[in-house]
């Protein structure tokens, strides 16, 4: 049960990077990830027989890790379909599914990525609302695109990402509603890296006669997917049978940074979101971190290289600020807000002007569904007026009984 | 194996390594509540043989029925 | 000097709450004040059973039997309207320890003669779906279910009860005309009487009670299709547990209950722990594994959140019921050991009386005064001599 490896969570850009240099300094490791291979969102596995999309340059720099990943593989395991339940006090993990076990590693390294924020409009439950991520996510494994008119919609670099990917398969989206407008001046100081990979998505999509508006808001999804949009010409309307929304990515950092009996340490865009690039690099740091501390030794300085990314993702930020905090409070109050509960704002209201997160939780159910406040704890916290629903519990997500019922009697002991 | 999985009875086809939900929505079925696609938001509960499981990160596997795991409140 | 309430309560748990209401139906201004809101502590991570079975014989018994009847009528046109949900429970034995243990469960009620009563008492085909290690179930008919925070809601939802939280109290100073109350702040409060009803955190204002938390690990799963299972189903192993100090058999107790929402509670844990709010696969593992013998269906299901809920516990046994001194200014309700939830009512009842200086209900003489504070007090003035 006690183990001699360093975990680490995730198999993207920065578990990778971080696993390689733990194992290239000496040390065992075992990454797990819940997808069928290595890669994470970026560079996420296509099916056997589809070609792997993504930028060249990218492609290259992740080869290259994955490459020195296999020169270390006496040292690095890969526990791929495998999830992780989170880390308990006393530092033992729970992963479940092609490693079904409970171990006690000498430290924790969390690399899950960045997860995508979504406003909540009212119709942004029915079916055939989601994210432009799960879009996404279905091109780069299958390589097709999803039947049908595809709308995208809320703000953020990422859609135009996501409506080139679906151009370059031949299925351009009906349209691209970005809320802010960010083509200022301002931009002139992003990066040329950042300019290029903006201007070749913007040509693709120009090419394909895809309308993008900007300073546009989605306002509401009605029944059959009409969606109503707010230009700043006035109103018009788009019929999709599918819509992609994306209001911006943030760390997926729900639950795993308690304190724990071994050091735990953030890595990519699950400590701070920075981008691809920064990623690989973050895990280096982080692996350079963990080695300092089970030696005993302060961790070294951050490369000067996060500090250039962290300003251009501010940069970024700067450019597609627009009125988010307006839009939610024009909401009309039958607006659902917590989706696995089905909890409105009505709902929120009825527990008066200032809800202790128990109020919240145990009257108003928000938070208390599969998702523990994941697509619903930003909205709630800013309509409430309060830190925050509390503490997400383990286990981190739902996890099946009988794969608990699955982890081996050795390892937990009595 | 390429293959079909059976959603509420339908047939539909899936490409080997493929999830029940990329096979699903790529057939233009969406009332299964696929939303963010990887296994956070779990909207996507289906009901294999039973059991309960994200859509999005199960892998299909030929001639298997699926339906819906949603359920009702009390 | 101006008392600006009559009485302050202290905690906005379950007996916080019951008292409050209890002295607002007397006509007192009550105040409730509480470090963080409303069942904070104990009251809002509990399983919420409202059970006589599972106390140990002799006063606790009898406390609550005659709780569970008055909680019936307070939830009939009371306060408590629609908080209090009737249903029958289930008691299993796996082994000879647990088989005796159900005999003295059978002995006990029968000696009660009240309204909870052994229903159906035999083998595990009574119960269908039941694991095949159950050699014995003794079905349970007239206890209840009752959810802390809710409940606690439902005695607060009184606009004659004033409240204050956050509001941390860091002194209390009774005299001969009231009780000064300092918040953490820097804030004074002047009221005539106080009710401490702290649960975990009495300690902190009362270091010389030895009340200490004991935590308990909860698993909470997601709905199910069809609800097989009506009642809790309580391992014997519990009974034992509750009624011993200690000594405990070597299996995990462990309570499998169908929530009204649908989802199944498994629980519980009991570990001393000052730091109550740990949680560890280890136990989770164990808690499931016992409970997926004992009901198979659980395997189909999935665990949606877990939580540690804490109990305050006495070091005899007891809770601490009554005045702190022959003053009578500071009346003590804490130490239920889970157990809370069940004597809120006459507990609240019998607390308010106490401090406003009514008759308590004679034929409880007995059993409250088991339960005085004077039985530490003495003991710390012995040992400090």
């Amino acid at each position: 049960m006690h183990d001699d490896r360093i975990m680490v969570l995730g198999a993207g850009p920065a578990g990778m990077a971080a696993a390689v240099k733990l194992a290239e300094a000496g040390q065992r490791v075992l990454v797990v990830d819940q997808s069928a291979a290595p890669g994470g969102a970026v560079h996420r596995a296509p099916l056997p027989g589809v070609t792997a999309s993504g930028l060249p340059a990218h492609k290259r720099r992740w080869s290259a890790l994955m490459a020195r990943a296999a020169r270390q593989v006496a040292r690095i395991d890969i526990a791929c379909d495998t999830r992780c339940s989170g880390v308990d006090a006393t530092g033992a993990v729970l992963l479940t599914g092609g490693l079904t076990r409970l171990l006690r590693p000498r430290g924790v390294i969390v690399a899950p990525g960045a997860r995508e924020r979504v406003l909540p409009r009212p119709g942004w439950t029915l079916p055939g609302v989601v994210t432009a991520g799960a879009i996404q996510t279905g091109l780069k494994t299958s390589g097709q695109a999803p039947a049908g008119r595809i709308l995208l919609a809320g703000s953020g670099p990422f859609l135009l990402a996501v409506g080139a990917e679906l151009t370059a398969l031949g299925t351009p989206p009906v349209a691209i509603i970005e809320a802010a407008q960010p083509l200022k001046p301002a931009a002139l100081g992003l990066p040329i890296s950042y300019w290029a990979e903006a201007v070749r998505y913007r040509l693709s999509l120009a090419a394909a006669g895809v309308k993008v508006l900007t300073g546009a808001r989605l306002n509401t999804i009605s029944p059959g997917l009409v969606a109503n949009i707010t230009t700043r010409h006035g109103k018009r309307e788009f019929q999709a049978d599918l819509i992609g929304l994306h209001d911006g990515v943030a760390s997926n950092d729900t639950g795993l940074g308690a304190q724990s009996a071994i050091p735990i340490m953030r890595a990519g865009d699950g400590r701070e979101v920075l981008g691809a690039r920064a990623a690989m690099q973050d895990g280096t740091r982080a692996a350079l971190a963990m080695l300092a501390t089970l030696a005993g030794r302060p961790a070294p300085a951050e490369p000067t290289t996060l500090i250039r990314q962290r300003r251009a993702q501010a940069r970024l930020a700067q450019l597609y600020a627009h009125d988010e905090i307006g839009a939610l409070n024009s909401l009309p109050k039958d607006t659902i807000l917590c989706r696995c509960e089905g909890r409105t704002l009505a709902d929120l209201d009825a527990l008066g002007r200032a809800p202790t997160a128990r109020d919240l939780r145990l009257t108003g159910r928000f938070g208390m569904g599969a998702c523990q406040g994941r697509f619903c704890a930003e909205w709630v916290a800013h309509f409430s007026n309060t830190q925050d629903l509390g503490r997400p519990r383990l286990p981190l997500r739902p996890i099946a009984i009988a794969d608990l019922l699955a982890v081996p009697t050795t390892d937990i002991g009595d | 194996m390429t293959g079909t999985i059976f959603w509420q009875g339908k047939p539909v086809p899936f490409q080997p390594g493929e999830s029940v939900a990329s096979a699903l929505n790529r057939a233009g079925i969406r009332a299964f509540g696929l939303f963010c696609g990887i296994g956070q938001c779990q909207g996507c509960l289906v009901a294999i043989e039973g059991r309960t499981f994200e859509a999005c990160l199960m892998r299909c596997r030929d001639g298997v029925e699926i339906d819906t795991a949603r359920v009702t409140d009390a | 000097m101006h008392t600006e309430f009559d009485v302050a309560v202290l905690g906005a748990g379950i007996v916080g709450a019951a008292t409050a209401w209890h002295l607002a139906q007397q006509g007192a201004r009550v105040i409730v004040l509480d470090a963080t809101g409303p069942a904070a502590a104990a009251s809002g991570a509990s399983d919420g059973a409202v059970s006589v079975a599972s106390k140990k014989p002799g006063v606790l018994a009898r406390l609550a039997t005659e709780s569970l009847l008055y909680t019936r009528i307070l939830a009939k046109n009371g306060p408590l309207a629609g908080q209090f949900h009737a249903r029958s429970s289930w008691y299993f034995a796996t082994n000879d320890v647990e088989l005796e243990a159900l005999d003295a469960l059978r002995a006990k009620l029968l000696a009660l003669d009240g309204p909870v009563r052994i229903g159906q008492d035999g083998g595990a085909d009574l119960l269908a779906g039941v694991g095949a290690s159950v050699r014995r179930l003794v079905e349970i008919r007239g206890e209840g279910h009752m959810t802390g925070y809710s409940a606690v809601r439902a005695y607060l939802d009184d606009h004659r009860i004033a409240r204050r939280w956050p509001a941390a109290i860091t002194d209390i100073d009774p005299d001969t005309t009231g009780v000064t109350l300092s918040l953490a702040g820097g804030d004074d409060l002047r009221v005539g009487r106080v009710v401490v009803a702290l649960g975990v955190s009495t300690p902190l204002l009362f270091p010389e009670m030895p009340v200490r938390p004991v935590s308990g690990h909860l698993i909470i799963t997601d709905r199910a299709q069809s609800g097989a299972l009506a009642g809790a189903l309580t391992a014997g192993a519990y009974l034992i547990a509750k009624t011993s100090s200690g000594t405990g058999p070597s299996e995990r107790p462990v309570v499998i209950d169908p929530l009204m929402t649908g989802q199944m509670l498994i629980g519980s844990s009991r570990i001393p722990e000052a730091d109550a709010a740990r949680m560890d696969f280890t136990t989770i593992l164990h808690l499931v594994r016992r409970a997926a013998a004992i009901w198979p269906a659980l395997s189909e299901r999935r665990v949606i959140r877990t939580f540690v809920g804490v109990r305050a516990a006495v070091q005899d046994g007891l809770p601490i019921v009554g005045p702190m001194d022959h003053r009578g200014r500071v009346v003590v309700a804490t130490g239920f050991e889970g157990d809370g939830i069940c004597l809120s009512s006459l507990i609240g009842r019998e607390v308010a009386a106490m401090v406003l200086g009514i008759a308590p209900t004679p034929a409880l003489d007995r059993e409250l005064a088991a339960l005085s504070p004077i039985r530490f007090i003495h003991t710390a003035r012995e040992a400090a001599q």
